[in-house]
């Protein structure tokens, strides 16, 4: 029973609260937080801080959190029906008895409204701090179903290129809930069209795409998706990502058609090192007249293949050496980068938040109830006692020239 | 042309409804607050203008560059202070806090004058609308939260001082429920945020260095606001608290995009 006291206080949800907010501003601000930042230094690793906010520490404060916010929660919706009833809590304040003021009048002017012999204002505002809470819970626990289920991970594809999500090696990179399937979705993703500088009226050039997704037991879908919005496709959603970058596409007996994509070096340069069907080292150079990144073109280009220090350049549709066979350089395409999701428990994370924001809501109501008992009022307010004191205490009240200075606030 | 003569007309009202303001809180001259709203009206009027040729000239709302950030945030808190007053007279009080400061803004906006006429194609959104319109109610509220805690402290030190102030709970009461407003605008502006990036990018938190300020902006105003319903706090250290929510505000709203790098980089540096 002493732990649940100590979870319920007031003080134990302060101090988990601060924690969360100077951990959170800690943890954003660490080198390694943003991507692509340096790697974590090894002592953040060994506290397992090198991925700060699913880190033990925090973790911990979540659920710690969530066990504040449900003891806090926990028998509050009874205390307010029976404040709805009238049954003031000891915290209620009391105004003594004025010569000469009708506490009623009083209480009308304030706002305040008789139901029989309870004067109440705004009454649904006596619900706004229930409602915050009950908002937080199902925000904090959509967080923990999302953390344990989410799922997701970038793909690259070429024009006219095919990739099956759940094939060795067709995923660069990816990241789960401890709970999600272990094997990637069984998705097929075909790129129909990409133009890494569409040009969209009104916006600066940025990368287009049509997509085609295949999957089983769902229909299947092509779409369009630019960086403005993705598709839902396959139970799944997917993103235009920003890197993009050149491909040579190959015809490699044995092995069909296989997409090889490069990484820019520098303005006029790309290139990647990878290992030719025999498994000797090999380098694909893709140079341009100019800068590969220019949206009206690059003019003349020239792919190129590296092996023991020998650059043979290649011809489009002629075949050429490659390990043990002969392979054919059918194309020079580009390479779109794209990510796929899947996001389970955001749905309550956003109902939780819009509970949160309704309760808020209804906090900014100046709700209120109140008893007269022989000249005196006995009051509970949501706020704004101390200003109901002073207008009972004052004669005339303060601003009384003005009733709706009066009448906006308890 | 008839933008940059609305904009001056408006911050000529403002620096004008400023003095109107200090004389009317120096010497009860009842005829100077009026001058003082009438003034804050009639800039409001014209900054409004202002804004709408700018929208209609560029092709994009006031969002894209420091001088539209700056100008229409300065244009909310007005806009707000004198819906508020509508409601509240007292608040007309905080006159010579909000002109002061509307002021200021269009001086700011005016050195950062920049104009760009495409932009990303991740501002294709409606969430981008909520997004910035809660942003800057948000600003408006907490300054205007802050601006009653100091009224507070001022009519605290000497009751009698001021006498066309409201009388001192009635500024923390005030002081209260805009920041309790603030709580919620900066809540709808977060969550407004994160729906918008899960549609470009499909993560709704990235943990970039203002949404994480936007994030512990929350929260502190959270623990504040715990402890003066909780806790029963108010008056002077309550004022000084809601000083600390401002300063995280103004942190969030402005000076992290201005010394670090993010993905919000672009409304106030004119890049990202």
């Amino acid at each position: 029973m002493k732990l649940v006291r100590i979870v319920r206080s007031p003080s134990f949800a302060l101090a988990v609260i601060g924690f969360v907010a100077v951990y959170s501003a800690v943890g954003a601000w660490l080198p390694w937080s943003s991507p692509g930042g340096r790697p974590a230094p090894a002592w953040a690793a060994a506290l397992r801080l090198d991925h700060p906010f699913s880190a033990p520490p925090f973790l911990v404060a979540v659920a710690a959190l969530l066990a504040s916010v449900l003891a806090c929660t926990w028998g509050k919706r009874g205390r307010i029906l029976r404040l709805g009833r009238g049954e003031l809590p000891p915290t209620a304040m009391c105004l003594p008895p004025r010569p000469g003021a009708d506490p009623g009048a009083f209480l009308r002017d304030q706002g305040f409204r008789r139901r029989g012999e309870i004067w109440t204002r705004c009454r649904a505002g006596l619900w706004g701090g229930w409602v915050l809470h009950v908002g937080l819970l199902a925000l904090i626990a959509g967080v923990l179903v999302q953390q344990s289920l989410f799922d997701t991970g970038l793909f690259e594809l070429t024009e006219g290129e095919t990739a099956k999500l759940d094939a060795p090696g067709a995923l660069l990179w990816r990241s789960r809930g401890v709970l999600a399937r272990a094997t990637p979705p069984d998705v097929e993703v075909t790129l129909h069209w990409f133009d890494p500088y569409a040009s969209q009226e009104g916006y600066a050039r940025d990368r287009l795409s049509q997509l085609g997704v295949v999957r089983r037991g769902h229909d299947p879908v092509t779409a369009f998706l630019d960086r403005s919005a993705g598709i839902r496709a396959g139970g799944l959603q997917f993103f235009q990502a920003i890197p993009t970058g050149y491909a040579v596409n190959l015809d490699v007996p044995g092995l069909g058609r296989r997409s090889v994509h490069l990484r820019p070096e520098m303005a006029h340069l790309a290139s990647i090192r990878l290992d030719d069907p025999s498994g000797r080292p090999a380098r694909f150079l893709l140079t341009a007249a100019g800068s590969l990144d220019d949206p009206m073109g690059t003019g003349p280009i020239r792919v190129e293949l590296e092996q023991d220090g020998v650059r043979r350049a290649l011809q489009r549709g002629a075949a050429f050496r490659f390990g043990d066979r002969d392979a054919t350089l059918l194309s020079v395409g580009r390479w779109g980068q794209y990510t796929y999701a899947r996001a389970p428990g955001m749905s309550a994370v956003f109902a939780g938040f819009a509970l949160v924001l309704a309760g808020c809501a209804l906090l900014l109501l100046p709700a209120g109830v109140a008893r007269v008992e022989d000249g005196a009022i006995r009051a509970y307010l949501v706020r704004g006692g101390a200003a109901l004191a002073a207008d009972w205490t004052h004669d005339p009240p303060p601003g009384a020239e003005d009733r709706r200075l009066r009448t906006e606030g308890p | 042309m008839t933008e940059s003569i609305l904009f001056w007309t408006a911050t000529t009202c403002y620096a004008a409804g400023t003095v109107a303001a200090v004389l009317w809180l120096a010497f009860r001259s009842d005829r100077a607050g009026w001058a003082a709203r009438a003034l804050a009206g009639l800039g409001l009027a014209a900054h409004a203008g202002a804004l709408g040729l700018r929208w209609a000239a560029v092709g994009h709302g006031p969002y894209a560059t420091r001088y539209e950030v700056v100008s229409a945030d300065t244009f909310v808190l007005v806009a707000v202070w004198l819906a508020a007053t509508l409601r509240v007279r007292a608040l007309r009080s905080l006159a010579p806090i909000v002109l002061p400061l509307a002021f200021l803004g269009m001086g700011w906006a005016l050195t950062s004058f920049d104009v760009r006429y495409t932009l990303p194609i991740i501002f294709r959104s409606y969430w981008l609308y909520l997004h910035i319109g809660f942003a800057k109610l948000f600003a408006a509220t907490i300054l205007l939260s802050a601006a009653c805690a100091a009224a507070y402290l001022v009519k605290l030190r000497d009751p009698t001082r001021f006498p066309a102030l409201p009388p001192p709970e009635r500024l923390d009461l005030y002081a209260h429920q805009l920041m309790l407003a603030s709580f919620l605008f900066l809540g709808v502006m977060i969550v407004a945020g994160s729906l918008w990036a899960a549609q470009g990018w499909g993560r709704y938190w990235g943990w970039d260095p203002i949404e994480t300020s936007a994030l512990v902006t929350w929260i502190v105003l959270g623990i504040i606001l715990h402890l003066r319903v909780l806790h029963g706090w108010s008056g002077r250290r309550m004022a000084y608290l809601t000083f600390v929510g401002l300063a995280c505000a103004l942190a969030t709203l402005f000076v992290v995009a201005l010394l670090v790098p993010t993905i919000h980089n672009s409304y106030l540096v004119g890049r990202g």
